[in-house]
C-alpha cells in the first residue's frame, strides 16, 4: 500500500533520451532517395502509404508458404523498425524488423511473440516482390510436426465430395471439424497473396468460397478450391482458384488463377470458372 | 493492541467460508501522509479482520477504499478513530447493493434480448428496424425513430434521435453506421450503442451530461439495400444497389459519393469498381437523404462514421495530404478516444488523417461533414486487423461495441465541452 512512485532517475533518463533519438533518426535521413520511415509517421512523398506494414505482410506470406506448415502459420503483430527507399528507376526497397504471433488463435500454447527481420524489394509496381526473411522460432519443431501430421490425418478423414458453401460462414464461424481445411487453404493462399503483392496492392484472405476437389487417396493431399481475397486499396474482392498438393514436411506445390477483370454483370463476388494450366505448378 | 488480537480470535472462526456480504460495508479512508498509510497497512495486514482493499492509493491525496466484513465493523471503526484516520461509509450494505444489481441485470437481460433481439449476434434489416422501434417505444421521452428518406429500392431509412431538449434544436452529433454493406460489425455496434445510450441515460454521468447539451442522431444502417443484399445474395457486397445508367454494373460506393473533392484521387469512374464514385455527387439517394437532413438541421457539430476493418481512428482529410486546419485538435481528441477504447481490452487503434493513415479517398462522408462546418469529424475502422476482416465472428460484437463506446464517449464529451 506504499504509494507507487515511478523510479525518478529512469523516468528522467527516458525523457532526456527520447527527443535525442528522434533527432538522430531525422538527421540520418539524407535528402535523396533514402528516407527513415518510422512506424506511425507519415511517409515522405513518393513512398507508398503503409509501405512498412505492407512489406511485413508480404514477407510473412512468403515465409508461411516456404515453411509449408499449416499448423505454424504466422501473422503480423507489429512493425518495430523499418526503412524504405524509393528509386524511381528501379523500385522500392524495404528493410524491416517486426513481431509475429500465431495465426491460429484457437490453438493451445505458444502465446509469445516471434520476431522477424526482412528485406523486401518491389520491382517498379510489379508483383512478386523479392523477399529475404528470417524469423526466430515461434513454434516448437516437434509439436509443429505432430500438429501437421494430425491435420493431415484429419484432412484424409474428411468425407469427399465435400458439401462446402463458405468458410467462414457469413457470421464469421468456422466449424472446428473444417478448421484443417481452412488452415491449408490459408497456406495455399499465402503463396498467391505473396505473388500478387506490389508496393501499392496488398491482400487479405476473406473466405474459402468453394471446394472443387479434395483428393486424399494418394499419400499427398490434393486440394482444389476457390478463395476470395480482399484487395487494398481498391477494395475489390478477387476470386482465386487454387490447386495445391501438400504432404507434411514436403515443400508445398501451388497452381492458381485469379479473376483479374471486373465482370460486367456484377460488381464483386462472381466466381467465373477460368481455365488453369493443368498439371503445371506455378511455383516450379 | 491486545484487544485487536482478542477480537481477532473471536472473529476468525466466524468469517471463514463466507461468500455472501450481508451487512458488509465499504469504508473510504482519507490518507494524508506516509504515517497514515503505514497505520492503514498495519490494519489491513491483520489477517483476522479479513479486510479487502478495493482501491489502494497511488498518491497521498487519494482515498483508500476498503471492504470491511460486518463482524469487523466495530473494531475497525475503533481503530480508525483511535489512530485519527478520517473515513466515510460509501456502501452501507454490500449484499443489498449486489442483490439490487442482480435484479437490474436480470431485468436488463430481458431487455437485452428484447423479445428476439440478441445484441451478440447479427440481424436482418427488419430486426434492426424493429429494435429501433422498441427502443423508441421503451424510452419515449428520450428516443424517437425518424424516417429521413428512402433507398433506391424504396426501403425506409431510419434514424434514432436521442434528445432531452424537448423540441428545441440543440447542437447535435451524427453517428453513421453501415454505409458499406459488408461491414456488419458497424451495424451491430450501432444498434448496441443505441440501446446503451437509453440504458445509461441518468445512470452514467457522462451520457447524462452529454444529452443535457447536445442531441444524438444515430443511423445504424446507412445503406439498407446493400445490407439486405449481403444477407441474401452476396456477403461481400459493398456499394449501394442503384442502377447506373449506361452500365450493367450495379451500385456506387456511398463513401465516395459525397460532395468533397468528388471524383478526385482514391475513387473510380468505372461503374464496376468497388470505389465507383457515382455519376455525380449525392447521386445515391442514401447519401442525399443524410446530406439534406443535416443541412436542413443546420446545427451539427460532430459526425462519426463507423466502418470495418483495420482498427483505425481517422480524421480529415481523405482527399488530400494537406493538413486540415483543426488537425492538431482532432488528433488529440482521436488519441484520447483510442486510449479510452484500448483501456477495456487492449485493442490497439492507429490514429491519423485518413489520406496518410489508410489511403487517399475522395468524396467521403467525413470530409464533406468537415468542409460543411462540422468540426469533429471522425472515421472509425473497427475490429479486426485482417484475421477475420469483414467476417468478424458474432462473439466479438459485444466486446467491440463496448470498447468502441468508450472511444465514442471520449469524443462526445469533448464535443460537449467545446461547443462552438
Amino acid at each position: 500500500m506504499q504509494p507507487r512512485r515511478p523510479p525518478l532517475p529512469a523516468l528522467l533518463l527516458s525523457l532526456w533520451l527520447l527527443p535525442r533519438l528522434a533527432l538522430a533518426a531525422a538527421a540520418a535521413a539524407p535528402a535523396d532517395p533514402e528516407y527513415n520511415d518510422v512506424p506511425g509517421q507519415p511517409p515522405a512523398v513518393g513512398l507508398p502509404r503503409g509501405i512498412l506494414q505492407l512489406a511485413a505482410r508480404a514477407a510473412l506470406h512468403f515465409f508461411n508458404y516456404r515453411a509449408g506448415s499449416p499448423s505454424a502459420l504466422r501473422v503480423l503483430a507489429a512493425v518495430q523498425e523499418g526503412r524504405a527507399w524509393v528509386d524511381p528507376q528501379k523500385g522500392c526497397k524495404v528493410d524491416l524488423v517486426f513481431s509475429t504471433e500465431q495465426y491460429n488463435l484457437e490453438q493451445e500454447g505458444e502465446e509469445h511473440l516471434g520476431k522477424c527481420s526482412a528485406r523486401v524489394f518491389f520491382k517498379n509496381e510489379k508483383p512478386r516482390p523479392a523477399i529475404n526473411v528470417t524469423c526466430t522460432q515461434l513454434f516448437d519443431k516437434v509439436t509443429r510436426q505432430e500438429k501437421d501430421y494430425l491435420l493431415y490425418k484429419q484432412m484424409k478423414q474428411l468425407k469427399t465430395p465435400l458439401d462446402i458453401v463458405s468458410i467462414p460462414d457469413s457470421h464469421g464461424h468456422i466449424d472446428p471439424s473444417l478448421r484443417p481445411l481452412w488452415d491449408l487453404a490459408f497456406l495455399g493462399s499465402s503463396y498467391v497473396m505473396w505473388e500478387k503483392t506490389t508496393q501499392f496492392l496488398h491482400y487479405y484472405l476473406v473466405q474459402l468460397s468453394s471446394v472443387k476437389q479434395l483428393k486424399t487417396d494418394d499419400d499427398s493431399i490434393d486440394f482444389d478450391f476457390t478463395v476470395l481475397l480482399h484487395e487494398f486499396s481498391t477494395q475489390e474482392i478477387i476470386p482465386c482458384r487454387i490447386h495445391l498438393v501438400w504432404y507434411p514436411g514436403k515443400p508445398l506445390k501451388v497452381n492458381y488463377h485469379c479473376q483479374e477483370l471486373q465482370s460486367p454483370e456484377e460488381g464483386s463476388g462472381i466466381v467465373e470458372g477460368s481455365a488453369m494450366a493443368p498439371n503445371e505448378f506455378s511455383n516450379f | 493492541m491486545k484487544w485487536l488480537l482478542f477480537f481477532g480470535a473471536l472473529i476468525g472462526a466466524g468469517i471463514c467460508g463466507q461468500d455472501k456480504f450481508f451487512g458488509d460495508q465499504v469504508f473510504r479512508i482519507n490518507v494524508r501522509n506516509g504515517d497514515d498509510i503505514r497505520k492503514l497497512t498495519e490494519l489491513v495486514n491483520l489477517d483476522h479482520f479479513k479486510l479487502n482493499v478495493w482501491k489502494s492509493p497511488s498518491t497521498f491525496d487519494r482515498p483508500v477504499d476498503i471492504l470491511v466484513p460486518s463482524v469487523s465493523l466495530l473494531p475497525v471503526k475503533s481503530f480508525l478513530k483511535s489512530q485519527g484516520l478520517d473515513y466515510s461509509v460509501t456502501i452501507e450494505d454490500l449484499q443489498a447493493l449486489l442483490d439490487s444489481e442482480d435484479e437490474e441485470m436480470l431485468h436488463n437481460e430481458g431487455r437485452e434480448r428484447s423479445g428476439d433481439f440478441n445484441y451478440g449476434s447479427y440481424h436482418s434489416l427488419e430486426a434492426i428496424y424493429h429494435e429501433m422501434d422498441s427502443i423508441a417505444t421503451d424510452f419515449p421521452d428520450l428516443a424517437s425513430r425518424v424516417k429521413i428518406g428512402e433507398t433506391f429500392e424504396k426501403r425506409p431509412m431510419y434514424v434514432l434521435k436521442f434528445s432531452t431538449g424537448g423540441g428545441k434544436k440543440r447542437p447535435a452529433i451524427w453517428l453513421n453506421a453501415g454505409i458499406h454493406a459488408r461491414e456488419w460489425i458497424s451495424h451491430a455496434t450501432a444498434i448496441w450503442t443505441a440501446r446503451k445510450i437509453v440504458t445509461d441515460y441518468q445512470k452514467d454521468p457522462a451520457v447524462t451530461s452529454i444529452l443535457e447539451k447536445v442531441d444524438i442522431f444515430l443511423l445504424p444502417v446507412a445503406n439498407p439495400d446493400g445490407y439486405v443484399y449481403t444477407q441474401s445474395k452476396n456477403r461481400l457486397w459493398r456499394k449501394t444497389r442503384s442502377r447506373i445508367p449506361g452500365s450493367r454494373c450495379i451500385g456506387a460506393d456511398p463513401n465516395r459519393n459525397w460532395n468533397a473533392s468528388f471524383a478526385g484521387e482514391g475513387a473510380s469512374d468505372n461503374p464496376c469498381s468497388e470505389v465507383y464514385h457515382g455519376p455525380h455527387p449525392n447521386s445515391e439517394v442514401e447519401v442525399k437523404s443524410v446530406v439534406d437532413f443535416i443541412q436542413k438541421h443546420g446545427n451539427f457539430k460532430c459526425f462519426i462514421d463507423l466502418h470495418s476493418y483495420s482498427q483505425l481512428l481517422m480524421y480529415p482529410y481523405g482527399y488530400t495530404v494537406k493538413k486540415a486546419p483543426d488537425a492538431e485538435e482532432l488528433d488529440d481528441v482521436a488519441r484520447s478516444a483510442a486510449e479510452a477504447l484500448a483501456s477495456l481490452s487492449g485493442t490497439k487503434y492507429r490514429v491519423g488523417p485518413t489520406c496518410t493513415t489508410v489511403y487517399p479517398a475522395s468524396g467521403s462522408s467525413v470530409d464533406w461533414a468537415y468542409n460543411n462546418g462540422i468540426k469533429y469529424a471522425f472515421t472509425f475502422e473497427l475490429r479486426d486487423t485482417g484475421h477475420y476482416g469483414f467476417l468478424l465472428p458474432a462473439n466479438q460484437i459485444i466486446p467491440t461495441a463496448e470498447e468502441t463506446w468508450l472511444g465514442l464517449k471520449a469524443i462526445m464529451e469533448h464535443v460537449r465541452d467545446n461547443l462552438y
